[in-house]
């Protein structure tokens, strides 16, 4: 685990997350990052939306970046900052991310066009997290970054 | 989807803070559920992780700010170990942690439960060496078949 250093502002910490490419693992990172947000203060609400966002990002890790390989990982970091929450969710990536994924959302007529309905994922995720950023992690995999912000509700 | 028999682990890392146990305790009790753990094992194996991690970031690491504590967990088809590693700053001396009766009796501080706690709630348990210093906690606990 001491592959990735841990360059935390003072005011940052991070909690790193390591899982094996095998579907129903996300759940396990969903209940680390709904207990380090409940932490944090965030409303039951945006609690869920991350949730989801973030069960979202690791099923496209496994099935898309890794390829349902379960010899490889999912790298999950959570970085708690005074304002905000960063969530970042790497692959290994032997299949890039398609570009044309990422841009506008799908049609409710191409998605029924799909045999398997899917190809929301991405989509979801913008809806949900505040900023959202896909890059290429220093491991050479895909790379998601999610923000969701603490927000001090009247 | 979720095959029981299949060996697999996953690792966490926090910081060494207080209130950081309980990103492990959920993810480890969210681990076990899966594996098929009745619920009440799964509810001491929360327990024993959370000292398992408090007396890491207490006492290992002397609350030092800045260090990390590493959590393994592995199943290989039949049992559940979790190892808890600090980076050593105290090391572990070595000595039992006296029982309840000594405590009642004055023989023995009141504090420092953790480790006699761990060992009531889990299969086996005890400290490893470890090749890059710190201490190693492992907790072993086996899946009894569901009746």
């Amino acid at each position: 685990m001491a592959d990735v250093s841990h360059n935390a502002g003072p005011a940052e910490r991070v909690v790193e997350l390591h899982l094996p490419s095998r579907l129903g693992y996300e759940k396990v990172a969903m209940d680390a990052a709904a207990s380090l947000a409940r932490r944090m203060g965030f409303s039951s609400d945006r609690v869920d939306a991350l949730r989801t966002a973030l069960a979202e990002a690791i099923t496209n890790a496994i099935e898309h970046g890794n390829a349902h390989d379960s010899q490889m990982r999912v790298l999950v970091m959570l970085t708690v900052r005074p304002s905000e929450l960063v969530v970042s969710v790497a692959d290994q990536g032997c299949k890039p991310l398609e570009p044309a994924h990422l841009s506008p959302p799908p049609t409710i007529e191409e998605s029924f066009k799909r045999g398997d309905k899917g190809g929301w994922g991405i989509w979801l995720i913008r809806e949900l997290m505040d900023e959202v950023e896909f890059t290429t992690a220093p491991s050479g995999g895909n790379q998601v970054r999610m923000v969701i912000h603490l927000e001090k509700r009247s | 989807m979720y095959d029981p028999s299949i060996s697999s682990s996953i690792d966490l890392s926090i910081p060494s803070e207080l209130g950081y146990e309980r990103v492990v305790r959920e993810a480890v009790a969210s681990f076990a559920h899966r594996l098929g753990f009745a619920t009440e094992r799964v509810e001491d194996l929360k327990t024993a992780v959370s000292e398992a991690c408090l007396n890491a970031i207490e006492h290992g690491n002397a609350q030092t700010p800045g260090l990390r504590v590493d959590v393994t967990c592995v199943w290989d088809g039949s049992g559940l170990t979790v190892c808890v590693q600090d980076q050593g700053l105290k090391p572990y001396s070595g000595h039992v942690t006296p029982g309840i009766e000594q405590r009642l009796r004055g023989d023995a501080p009141p504090r420092g439960l953790g480790l006699y706690l761990i060992t009531q709630l889990v299969d086996a348990c005890g400290f490893e060496p470890s090749p890059g210093g710190g201490n190693v906690l492992y907790m072993c606990m086996r899946r009894c078949p569901r009746a």
